[in-house]
Formats: structure tokens, C-alpha cells, sequence
């Protein structure tokens, strides 16, 4: 890689205050970051030519297919619009897509958005994570992020010796640094003390190792080298950027290393023509969902296997604010919180804000050139890197962010959806995954009470789980299946007090989770399973294991036939050889699919603007949202306009319509509920506008004749005291 | 710089593929890409995936995509679109000068969804949209203003479909080609009307993956690359409440950057052959309105059949309609092979409830001098 022909600068940032639980829709977070980013720019949505969001998963929003559900909300109608997704990477990622716009020629600037509302998903967002681990293979352990969070601490403290106390230095600097950001939720100052007091979720990890569950949005604008030195005479570019995806097989690499994280590093550092990282950078901004993480993020980004550089960074006290090193000055996921996606950007928000100048008490005393934010994501796997640089060094040019307060930011705080007008959701949302050859052959072997593992005749990898192909070989076929020992030794583990769902455990239960080696393949070729029969403090990485099956009759075909590890006893056979066997001959019996489903529920705040709607409608009133920028009434109401990206105010300006004098514009006659099951009675689904407003509801028509609908019959909104669109009804 | 792609693979369509895991297809079409484009996996520099989570049955679905393409530790991301979308974003990203050779990718396991009408529910703003009728409440409402206000009838969407389902006759990879007439279409059982079961594009599982590199590198590897002269994408109102449903400002918008990009003054002539999604036969009609396209269905518009003949691979529709593109431009399409057409449009759109479209413009010989 070499510097691009198009150099592409940011020139404007937005936020709003990250909270554990927003009353904004997703929609609202995102506007109120836009219009704060469009104005530190000094531009209209007009001037931007192309919009890129990127957010996380659908199942925190609760919205498939959510980057849709925020094109309003991101600026993005009527404009080149995309969402981009690399999992917990996302964030800083969200530049990169942007930079592609910019960079290609394509576009002069482009708006990029992130936002997460991570509230809607219930009982608590961390449920989420179970979806995240394979559906066949992994999921039926009840597996979730703080479980493979707390096997990948395990193992970074055993490769490199850290103790928790070591690693609890990290989560108080963050903390500290965060008092100076006026989006920050959990800054303060602490000591290592209160971190290792904190309660014990799932160990090596506590309370205080963590970062929070958020709700955010972040937005900045990108422009080309034309537009950037405009705008500011001391701009800050991006010079070097990175990202590499490693394989979704996470037990099947040494977890203490993020190599993906150095080779996205060695990208930028190449683009950015960094041949001293170390010291050419001013600042790091590695990606901190957990303590630990920090730090093993530092190895990658210092490309160093040994990891002694950055514990000897550590312990001296480099990385503080005013250290050699500052790490993390924004206060980072730990301090300032962690909407996933918009944590990500938030820290390029802060290499922007550092180089130009303006961040305010969190301005590093040394000046800053050149700083290198990181974001981290999926199953341990993607790492995704940008390098800012200030041509001329830090000189202020603005003191907008320099004087932002907490009470300057947008983004309301609420202590439960209940406190507003809310909408419960399930969604039924099940499958049925297709096997195929490998996994097909992989499960039979369970049933059987065997380990099936297959080889790949080019590079001789035994592979478990079993594969039809081998991804280091040029997706080689692979047609050799083997039944291995069912021993095996721990690389790493957790002793967990909490369920999927975050739930505790309680009455001093214990799962203990370990990614186990498996004889007869080669070094870090594992799987994740429980492991039973052993005293929790006697578990020790490299400890000897054996399966444990289930009686023969009890088995399914499922990972958990095997029902858990326990260690290996004197009298186990040692011995046992991988023995050749024949694939399953797939036809319409022997081809299985394994069941799947989203077991998530959601309750949805009402947003800002549906708050005032629904509360209104309760009363027979049919209000909107009046944007004095186009002299329109919107319905149903917003609390932006997103041809102008302004803030309305939903409260203050609310615009009284009469909800008797609705005309339909649109109707259909459906016949199927929302499953696709046939209705007892077909229903007529109507839109409707209103006199002196520019949009319309949807809601059911309450009609004996179907028939009879036709466009243009008048209509009446009825009043009603519940929230939500099965309750929009007319007459 | 031109960009060009090199090789193409496609798995599909089936209304079941249970022999094979998503993985498993996935690969399937990958080896033939990477066949067609007389390279090997690992030199690819990365790849782009094209998918949603729900869809894929994975909270952070991207986790999935690099082990069946051979691209693991490679520069990969997800677009969270139809495959044109991630094209356009793979497109600007060989453009920065930064990368010579990487793979596009999308598929669909729809067979493997059994409640499909409860994730594409769930789509829909639960503070305003969600109801509890069927989720394609908002097709009829399009079909309605569509035919209400638009030059088309009824009668001419059904015609859409008959016309379809009879091109995919011709088509030995479309399971849903089939002899219908439009009053058959009309007379069917109602959904939400005016939109019948046979206007709606009937679930297919299907992989396609695209190589995409630089020209100095397609005139290098490739068999017989073919060029990217124009993309173009662009996003209606997602409050739908405030969306014109007669017509598609994202694919007018689409058209219009691809089509200025191309050099393409007069989409009637100058294109040979133009694909347009179909996922409901009303959008068939629209988005050829929205591209300014005459003409109705014509001859030369969807000749493998489109989504009615070969079945909605989600965000793979506007990959399979391209794979059918790069084909007739290769003169490889077989029984439904255009007349040795020089230059194609295939415009993509998302499905339900969005109005996200895109368009590309692919020629057989290079345009776009650098």
C-alpha cells in the first residue's frame, strides 16, 4: 500500500451523550450527531453527496435490516446511502467506507453515521451475544460475549503473565481520562482496589473490567484534500487505514494474539509510509470493551508476538495522559461508554478533536501529530485500523468542542422504558439450518459418541469441526473423515457466574467454559465445551481432559451428545489413534438440518417525537412535528426534519391537526397475519393524509364493506390509550 | 481507472439446496469465480459479503463470510445490501488505488427461514409500521397508488408475471419458469390486494460471488473480463409514511448516477439488455419508469426471467440478475442469449420495506479510458 492520490480529511464532528437507556428513537440519536456534525462543518445535508452508516448488530435496535430503519435519521434520503458492518469493528471501520467514497474520486465528502441503541433488546442487550457464536456447533452451550471474553483474558494472562490487578490499571486510567468528555456515562476516578472488589462475573472478569451497555450515536463529515484545507487551515487527515477479518473457527488459532489486529496495523502503517510506529505516533486509541483488551490490541498495533513492550509501558506509566504513550485520552469504552459502532467512531472523533486542537480538558500537554485509532469485533477476529495526521501539528482553530459541556450534548437519559410510552415486541423468528456433507458427517459422529474430525490432503490439518473444504488451501475439497480421541488439553478457560442472558447464576453455581485442543489434530485445533467433574480452583490451562457422552439412547445428533468435559483419569486410555471412517452418503433421509431461533423479546421506547404522538392521541389529539427550515408539518412527527437534518422541537412546537379529517391516499385488503397465516376476516390496512401536513399515517380501517374503500373517503383518527401501530385505528 | 470483473460463480437457484450448508454453497460458487477468473483464493486481497443478520440467522453475520471464500485474515467487510451495493463499494475501493483484486459475494438460505414473514415483520418501525397483518401490506398499498397513478393496469402487472414466468422457461437455472396467463395471475388467491400470490417472487436459496480487479490486472488474469462503466445507489424516504409509493426515487437516483457515469444519455438505445428486480411484478414496471426505460417488458428486459422465474435470493438478487448480465455479454447465456448485446444495465432493489436501489452498468469492451 502507498498514499492514495486522493487525500481525504474530517471536518466535522457530532455526538450525543452516551446513557445506558435513551428516550430518542434510533432515528432521533443519529439526527442530533448529523446535526451537530453538519454544523461543526458548516455545511447543509444539502452539501453532502453521500452517506455511510455503520451500526451493529440488528438485535440490539431490534430492527432487521436497521440500516434501512436510519436512512432518515442519517441524512441519507434521496442520497447515496449504505450500511457497512464488520461487528464490533464497525466503528472505526465506519471511516474506512467513507475514506473509499472520498478517496476513489467518486464523491467530494461524505457523511459518516454510527448508532447504537442497544436498550431495546430485553432482558438485557448482552442476550444478544448467543446469536453470535455458530448455530450448529456452538450455540446450544449457551455461549455469550462475556464468556469468550473472559477465555480470551485467561489466555492473554497466561501467555503473558499480566496479573487482574495489572490489567485493572487500564480500566482506572480510561475512567479518569473520561471525566473530560462530555459524552462520557461511567467516568471517574477509581483505583485498582475498587476495580478487583467489583463483582466477579465470569473470571478472570468483574464488573469494573467492563465497559457498559449504551445507547449513542456519533456522525463526522469527510471531504477531500480541496474541501479539508478550505475548511481548516491546520486539518487532520486520514493517512493510513487497515482492516482484516480472520476465520470464524476462533477455536482453532492462539487467542492471546491479535494477529488480525497487526496485519490491519501493518496496512495503515504502510499507506501512512510508517516505518516507526512506535514512535511516530503521538496517541493510541485502542479499542477497550474490557481492560484487558486494551492492551492486547497494543500488541497487535506494536506488531509485538512477545507482548513485552507494552507491559513494560504499562507498568511505567506511559500510558497515562501525560505519559510517553497516552492510551486511550478520549476515557475510551471503559469511561465514556460503549454503543458499539458509535464507540468506534467516537475515538476517530477524538484523533480529530486532539490534532485539531480541541479537546478542550482532555488536551494531550505534548503536541500531537499523528494518532492511531482502533476498533476490535465478531468472534475475536477483526481488527480495523485508521491513522489521523495534523500536517502542521495541533494548532486550535475552533473552540466549539474545545468548550462542550455534557449539558451542551444531546441524548436523554432514561432509568426505565416504562417511564414513557413503550412497545413490547416478540418476534418469532426460527430456522432450520441445512448441514450439508461436513457437518452432517460431524454430528452423525456425536450421535456415535466419536469426536469426526476431517483432513485436508494439501496442507494435512486435521480440522474439527469437520469440513467439506479447507480455507488455508485455496478452499481445497476434503473428503477424508476421521473419529479422534475424545481427549484433549485446556488452552483456555472461564469459571462463569453468569447465564447468556447476563443473567447470575446464583446459589454459587459455576459453569466452567474451555477451549479444549483435541489429540490428534495439531496445536490450536480446538472446540468449546463445558467441562464438569472438576473443582473450579484446581482448572488450569493445559490441564488434560476427556468427553463425556450422554447414554446412547439420549443422543441427537448435537454438539451437546458430548455432555461435557471432565479431567483425564489414571485408568483413561491414552493411546487412541484417529481411525479413517466413511462420510454419510447424503440423500433425502441423511441430509439434517439443525433447528435455530432468535430468543430475544424487545420493549421500544416511543422516541421523542412518538412519545408527544402517542401521549396527544391518548387525549383524541393528532399532532406533528413544524420545520421552519421548510415550512413544513410533519407526520407522524419526527423530532428532526430529514430534508433539513434540523431539530424540531416535538414539544414546544408541536402543531395541532384534526384527526377527523383524514382522506385515504392508499389501502389494501390483506388476507394473512403477520405469520402468514390466513386472518379470520381479511382487514383493510389504510394510509391516510391530513390537511396541512406533508406525510400520513398507516393504521387499520374499521369497515363492514371492503369493498367500499376507495381513495380519497374521509377518515377519523381514533383516540386511544395504548402505544404502538396496532393502535392506530380509523373510522 | 477502469475496473473489471474477472470471473463469476453461481450456485443456484433452488427452492431447497439441504445437501449443501450455506458454507458449502457459499464455496461452491467462490471456486467457480476464482476458476472463471484464473486465479486462486489466496490471491485475492479481500472480499466484500453482501447480507443481513436475520437473514443469515447470525447476530454479527459478517463473522461468517471469509472461511468459503479463502479470504480469512484478509481485508473483508460486509455491505448490508443487495450485492449491487456492495459492488459499487468494491468498485470505490479499487478505485482508491489501494487494492487490485477482491471477491463479491452474497447468497440466500431462504428455504432454511421458516417464519420469513416474522423477519421481514420485524423490518418494519415498530413505533409506527409493525401491524399485525401480513408484512406485505405495503405491496398492495404500492400495487394500488402504482396502478392509480401510473400509465399500468392491473392487467399489465399480471402481464409482468405471465411474460416472466415465460422467459424462465428458457432458463435451465430458474425453478420457477412456468406457463401462465395474466388472468390465471389476476384470479389467484389475494394477499393484500391488488397484490396476488403469483405477483410475489417465490423464496430461493442460491450463492453468487463476483472477482472485481483493476483493468491492468483483468487484462492480465482474465478470460474475458467484462467492465464496469457505471454504479449508482440511492435511498427513498425510510418513513414510509412520507414515500411517494407510486414511484422508486431510489432507483430514479441510481439510474441516473450509473447511467452519467456510463456516458448513457438515452437508456432506450443505448443498452442492449436490462435487468430490473421484479421481487413484486408491480416493480418490475416502476423501476423501468424510474430508469426512464419505454416499452414495458420487453424482449431484451429480464431474459433469464428475473426474480419471478428464478426466486427471491434476498440480497443475491441483483447478483443473480448480474451473473445472467456478464453472461449475455459473453455470449454464454445459452437458450435465452440476447443478440450479442455490447452493453447492460442491472438495476437491484432491496425488497420490502425500503425503497434502497442500485444500478450498474457493465460493457464488454472497455469504455472509460484512464
Amino acid at each position: 500500500m502507498s498514499n492514495s492520490a486522493n487525500r481525504v480529511g474530517v471536518i466535522g464532528a457530532g455526538m450525543t451523550r452516551f446513557v445506558r437507556r435513551a428516550k430518542e428513537a434510533p432515528g432521533e440519536l443519529a439526527a442530533k450527531a448529523v446535526e451537530m456534525a453538519l454544523d461543526d462543518a458548516g455545511l447543509t445535508i444539502n452539501d453532502i453527496d453521500a452517506v455511510c452508516h455503520g451500526t451493529a448488530p440488528d438485535a440490539f435496535d431490534g430492527v432487521h435490516m436497521k440500516g434501512e430503519h436510519l436512512i432518515a435519521g442519517s441524512g441519507g434520503v434521496n442520497k447515496p446511502y449504505s450500511r457497512h458492518f464488520v461487528g464490533g469493528g464497525t466503528g472505526v471501520f465506519s471511516p474506512i467506507h467513507g475514506w473509499m467514497h472520498v478517496a476513489s474520486g467518486k464523491f467530494k465528502n461524505c457523511l459518516i453515521v454510527a448508532e447504537e441503541k442497544m436498550s431495546p433488546c430485553v432482558p438485557h442487550p448482552a442476550g444478544a451475544f448467543l446469536t453470535i457464536f455458530d448455530h450448529t456447533t456452538e450455540q446450544p452451550l449457551n455461549l455469550t460475549l462475556l464468556h469468550i471474553f473472559a477465555i480470551e483474558m485467561c489466555r492473554f494472562m497466561h501467555k503473558y503473565g499480566y496479573t487482574e490487578e495489572e490489567l485493572a490499571r487500564v480500566s482506572v486510567i480510561c475512567k479518569k481520562n473520561a471525566l473530560g468528555h462530555p459524552a462520557a456515562q461511567i467516568a471517574k476516578e477509581t483505583n485498582v482496589e475498587e476495580v478487583m472488589n467489583s463483582p466477579l462475573l465470569s473470571w478472570p472478569v468483574k464488573r469494573l473490567d467492563i465497559s457498559p451497555t449504551s445507547d449513542g450515536a456519533v456522525a463526522i463529515v469527510l471531504a477531500n484534500e480541496e474541501i479539508t484545507r478550505k475548511h481548516c487551515k491546520a486539518p487532520a487527515y486520514i493517512d493510513g487505514v487497515g482492516f482484516r477479518l480472520d476465520t470464524a473457527y476462533w477455536c482453532t488459532r492462539d487467542l492471546a494474539y491479535p494477529e488480525y489486529v497487526a496485519n490491519a496495523a501493518g496496512d495503515a502503517y504502510r499507506m501512512a509510509d510508517l516505518s516507526n510506529p512506535e514512535k511516530e505516533i503521538d496517541f493510541w486509541e485502542p479499542y477497550d470493551p474490557f481492560d484487558y483488551k486494551a492492551l492486547h490490541h497494543m500488541n497487535g498495533l506494536l506488531q509485538d508476538p512477545t507482548g513485552k513492550r507494552v507491559k513494560e509501558l504499562l507498568l511505567s506509566g506511559a500510558f497515562e495522559k501525560d505519559g510517553s504513550h497516552p492510551l486511550c485520552p478520549s476515557g475510551g469504552a471503559l469511561g465514556v461508554g460503549n454503543p458499539i459502532a458509535a464507540t468506534g467512531l467516537m475515538k476517530i472523533a477524538e484523533l480529530y478533536f486532539q490534532l485539531t486542537g480541541q479537546a478542550g480538558a482532555r488536551q494531550l500537554q505534548k503536541t500531537v501529530q499523528r494518532g492511531i485509532a482502533q476498533a476490535w469485533g465478531d468472534l475475536m477476529q477483526v481488527g480495523t485500523v485508521v491513522i489521523m495526521n495534523a500536517d502542521k501539528g495541533t494548532v486550535s482553530t475552533s473552540n466549539k468542542w474545545k468548550e462542550m459541556k455534557k449539558e451542551d450534548l444531546p441524548g436523554t437519559a432514561l432509568k426505565s422504558a416504562k417511564d414513557v410510552p413503550f412497545i413490547d415486541y416478540q418476534p418469532d423468528i426460527r430456522y432450520s439450518w441445512d448441514n450439508g456433507m461436513a457437518l452432517t458427517t460431524y454430528l452423525e459422529g456425536f450421535k456415535a459418541g466419536k469426536i469426526r474430525g476431517s483432513r485436508c490432503p494439501s496442507c494435512k490439518r486435521m480440522m474439527i469441526p469437520a469440513r467439506a473444504f479447507c480455507e488455508e488451501c485455496n478452499l481445497k475439497e476434503v473428503n477424508d473423515y476421521f473419529d479422534l480421541p475424545d481427549t484433549g488439553i485446556i488452552k483456555t478457560f472461564t469459571l462463569s457466574n453468569v447465564d447468556w442472558d447476563s443473567s447470575m447464576l446464583g446459589d454459587g453455581k459455576v459453569n466452567i467454559f474451555a477451549v479444549i485442543e483435541i489429540d490428534g489434530t495439531q496445536e490450536n485445533m480446538g472446540l468449546v465445551h463445558r467441562l464438569m467433574e472438576v473443582d473450579p480452583k484446581d482448572v488450569k490451562v493445559g490441564m488434560r481432559v476427556k468427553a463425556v457422552w450422554k447414554p446412547e439412547k439420549e443422543r441427537t445428533g448435537s454438539i451437546t451428545d458430548l455432555d461435557y468435559f471432565r479431567p483425564l483419569l489414571k485408568s483413561d486410555a491414552t493411546d487412541v489413534k484417529p481411525v479413517r471412517v466413511k462420510p454419510v452418503e447424503l440423500d433425502s433421509v441423511t441430509a439434517k438440518s439443525f433447528p435455530g431461533k432468535i430468543p430475544l423479546d424487545y420493549r421500544y421506547t416511543a422516541g421523542v417525537a412518538g412519545v408527544k404522538f402517542y401521549e396527544d392521541l391518548a387525549q383524541g389529539k393528532l399532532t406533528g412535528t413544524e420545520c421552519s427550515c421548510c415550512n413544513t408539518v410533519h407526520i407522524p412527527p419526527t423530532a428532526f426534519c430529514e430534508k433539513c437534518m434540523v431539530s424540531l422541537d416535538s414539544d414546544g412546537k408541536a402543531k395541532e391537526l384534526d384527526p377527523d379529517k383524514g382522506k385515504i391516499v392508499g389501502f389494501t385488503v390483506v388476507t394473512e397475519d403477520r405469520s402468514g397465516e390466513p386472518l379470520a376476516k381479511p382487514e383493510v390496512m389504510v394510509q391516510v393524509g391530513f390537511e396541512g401536513a406533508t406525510g400520513t399515517i398507516f393504521g387499520k380501517l374499521e369497515t363492514e364493506d371492503p369493498s367500499k374503500v376507495k381513495t380519497g373517503m374521509g377518515v377519523a383518527l381514533q383516540a386511544s390509550r395504548e402505544c404502538g401501530p396496532n393502535h392506530l385505528i380509523f373510522k | 481507472m477502469d475496473v473489471a470483473v474477472l470471473g463469476i460463480g453461481f450456485c443456484g437457484s433452488f427452492p431447497k439446496s439441504e445437501g449443501l450448508s450455506y458454507r458449502e454453497l457459499i464455496r461452491r460458487a467462490a471456486v467457480m469465480a476464482y476458476n472463471d477468473a484464473g486465479i486462486e483464493a489466496s490471491q485475492l486481497e479481500g472480499a466484500v459479503s453482501c447480507e443481513e443478520d436475520f437473514v443469515s440467522g447470525y447476530s454479527i453475520s459478517d463473522e461468517y463470510v471469509p472461511d468459503q471464500l479463502g479470504v480469512q485474515k484478509k481485508s473483508v467487510y460486509t455491505i448490508c445490501g443487495d450485492l449491487l451495493h456492495g459492488l459499487s463499494s468494491s468498485v470505490m475501493q479499487l478505485k482508491t488505488g489501494q487494492f487490485k483484486l477482491i471477491a463479491v459475494s452474497s447468497y440466500s438460505k431462504a428455504s432454511n427461514i421458516l417464519t420469513k414473514n416474522e423477519v421481514l415483520n420485524f423490518a418494519y418501525d415498530p413505533v409506527w409500521n409493525r401491524f399485525d397483518v401480513t408484512p406485505n401490506y405495503l405491496a398492495g398499498i404500492e400495487m394500488q397508488q402504482f396502478v392509480e397513478k401510473s400509465k399500468y393496469s392491473a392487467d399489465d402487472v399480471a402481464q409482468v408475471v405471465s411474460d416472466s414466468k415465460a422467459k424462465g422457461l428458457s432458463n435451465s437455472q430458474a425453478p420457477y419458469g412456468a406457463n401462465l396467463s395474466a388472468s390465471d395471475v389476476l384470479n389467484a388467491r389475494s394477499v393484500a390486494s391488488p397484490v396476488t400470490e403469483p405477483m410475489i417472487a417465490r423464496p430461493s436459496d442460491g450463492a453468487v460471488v463476483f472477482v472485481l480487479g483493476t483493468e491492468e490486472t483483468a487484462i492480465k488474469k482474465a478470460r474475458k473480463p467484462v467492465f464496469i462503466s457505471g454504479t449508482g445507489w440511492s435511498s427513498g424516504n425510510s418513513i414510509i409514511e412520507r414515500r411517494d409509493h407510486a414511484t422508486s426515487p431510489g432507483t430514479a437516483n441510481a439510474a441516473k448516477m450509473a447511467f452519467a457515469e456510463a456516458g448513457i444519455s438515452n437508456p432506450n438505445k443505448d443498452l442492449d439488455g436490462i435487468y430490473v428486480s421484479d421481487l413484486y411484478a408491480h416493480r418490475c414496471l416502476m423501476h423501468l419508469d424510474a430508469m426512464e426505460i419505454e416499452g414495458g417488458l420487453n424482449g431484451k428486459i429480464n431474459p433469464d426471467g428475473g426474480s419471478l422465474s428464478n426466486g427471491d435470493l434476498i440480497e443475491a438478487n441483483g447478483g443473480a440478475r448480474l451473473y445472467d448480465a456478464i453472461a449475455q455479454l459473453r455470449d454464454e447465456a445459452g437458450s435465452h442469449q440476447l443478440s450479442s448485446p455490447k452493453r447492460v444495465a442491472v438495476q437491484g432493489w432491496r425488497g420490502l420495506p425500503t425503497d434502497s436501489c442500485s444500478v450498474v452498468v457493465v460493457d464488454r469492451e472497455r469504455r472509460i479510458q484512464s
